[in-house]
């Protein structure tokens, strides 16, 4: 089962679609699975890469203009308005519950929603003239889609470690753990680092997400570690184990293979010659 | 407390501590890519790195001293404490390694004399630099700006705990995701290096005010919500 989720992103990477193109596409798989917590923690695992790939894509997108503080502020605004997205879309799932019956994680939706509508406030106090005034074209619709990125992606960590989205359980086993400090940081660093270690003028987008995917690789081999250690389900925690160290290896392999390949040679030319 | 007021007092709280947030962000030396260099006044690193530094270590504190005490202010000011050792020891030792390691004197490079000891600042400024290290103005306004923000973090965290009424872990960490959107929005208006409060740039203060009083609000009622449809109040 590894081997063949394993192929998606990668057939994503050789023909790698625009930007709006690769968003929609991460966008309605992560939400897809969202939407489903039945699923085995391994398709889980394809939605938080999808969902970080399009987080780093649209760092990628808003970081190339020049942000005066370094790329990676942005990733953890991401991250920090999808910490706060995946607690408000898990406490919908509880409060729709009762309504929904079994399609209640629809609700956590409303969470992501959210989320894209103050990512798209603060991208207009940010951009706007007469307040803060960076002058990033699009930077609006980077921050709106920082925010739900950030917020799918945490939901399905959730979803991952605790099996569902039922708020006390993801409270009791995620949060409570203290896995979720975890998970902000690999998850903010699967978005920022790729396009903050790849930038220069060289910088091509394929080779930038492969370090992406790369990351995510590495949080989803930790979560299923701890799914193993917690004993929750032992089964999805080895095949999340192996998915994701195949999927890790795979992307680092080539990664760095790419940058060897494209890198420019350095040329000796020997000692500096003294003149006499 | 009915629910209303629950949530009243929440979203003022972390209106409160987002602004602080803001407010503490542009009292620090922040140095960047220069300042590593040396060629540049303030500690080489970003703002997010320094202000989410000093808002963990103060939550450290603050979560310690809210084990064992309800008073919002005394948890308030553990924090702003923790905040304020982090960033002192931070700035002593980039001053060490600026003087002994570099060779350079710390001074300001936007003001002729530092306005607070009145010592002369351009004699001692290598040519085609801005500034080097951490001066004596640069140091009380970082240690002003890491106890504000400390005491905001630590603020939003004591009413995240104790009138929202979330997990510990949970409140800290929705106290850290609400700080660092505040700190970067701050960050943005200050665009990259700022020396404190004697810079010309912090007299863009009241946009970043604006922007993360608005930010705060929307962060707060949604605090807010997940504790009220999450059945936690």
């Amino acid at each position: 089962m590894g081997e063949e989720e394993e192929k998606k992103p990668k057939a994503e990477f050789k023909f790698p679609p625009d930007e709006t193109g690769l968003g929609i596409i991460s966008a309605v798989i992560a939400v897809i699975i969202v939407i489903l917590p039945g699923l085995p923690a391994v398709l889980k695992a394809v939605g938080v890469i999808f969902a970080l790939l399009w987080g780093a894509d649209s760092v990628r997108k808003t970081s190339k203009y020049g942000l005066g503080t370094g790329v990676p502020s942005i990733g953890v605004l991401g991250m920090g308005y999808g910490i706060v997205g995946a607690l408000l879309g898990i406490a919908f799932v509880k409060f729709m519950g009762p309504k929904l019956g079994t399609f209640s994680s629809v609700a956590a939706l409303g969470g992501v929603l959210l989320m894209g509508v103050l990512g798209y406030i603060s991208g207009v106090f940010s951009n706007h003239e007469k307040i803060i005034a960076m002058k990033i074209p699009k930077l609006e619709r980077g921050m709106m889609e920082l925010g739900m990125a950030g917020t799918l992606a945490m939901l399905l960590e959730f979803s991952i470690v605790a099996g569902s989205l039922n708020f006390a359980d993801v409270v009791d086993k995620a949060i409570n753990t203290g896995l979720i400090a975890l998970m902000f940081v690999l998850s903010m660093m699967a978005m920022f680092h790729p396009y903050n270690a790849c930038l220069g003028p060289d910088e091509r987008r394929p080779r930038t997400l492969m370090s992406s995917v790369e990351i995510s690789g590495l949080l989803c081999l930790i979560l299923g570690i701890v799914l193993v250690a917690t004993a929750t389900s032992l089964w999805s925690g080895v095949s999340l184990i192996i998915f994701s160290a195949i999927v890790w290896i795979v992307f680092y392999v080539k990664f760095v293979k790419a940058c060897m390949r494209e890198s420019d040679s350095v040329v000796g030319t020997g000692l500096i010659k003294t003149i006499e | 407390m009915d629910p209303i007021t629950i949530l009243l007092v929440v979203v003022v709280c972390v209106i409160v501590g987002g602004v602080f947030a803001s407010l503490g962000v542009h009292l620090l030396p922040v140095g960047g890519a220069p300042a590593a260099m040396g060629t540049a006044t303030g500690i080489a690193t970003g703002t997010i790195m320094l202000m989410l530094g000093a808002a963990v270590t103060g939550l450290f504190t603050a979560s310690t001293v809210a084990t064992f005490s309800k008073n919002i202010l005394l948890v308030a000011l553990s924090g702003a404490v923790g905040s304020w050792i982090m960033m002192g020891v931070t700035m002593l030792m980039a001053n060490i390694i600026y003087a002994f390691g570099a060779g350079v004197v710390p001074v300001s490079g936007r003001v002729e004399v530092d306005p607070i000891t009145k010592e002369p600042q351009t004699p001692y400024k290598t040519p085609q630099c801005d500034g080097h290290g951490v001066p004596n103005v640069s140091y009380i306004s970082g240690m002003v700006g890491a106890f504000i923000g400390g005491f905001g973090g630590a603020f939003m965290y004591f009413a995240l705990l104790n009138y929202a009424k979330f997990e510990p872990t949970m409140a800290a960490i929705a106290a850290i995701g609400i700080f660092v959107a505040n700190a970067i929005l701050a960050a943005y208006n200050i665009g990259g290096t700022i020396e404190g409060f004697h810079d010309p740039k912090f007299k863009r203060l009241p946009k970043a005010l604006f922007s993360c009083f608005f930010v705060s609000l929307f962060c707060g009622v949604f605090v807010g919500m997940v504790a009220f449809i999450g059945g936690l109040i």
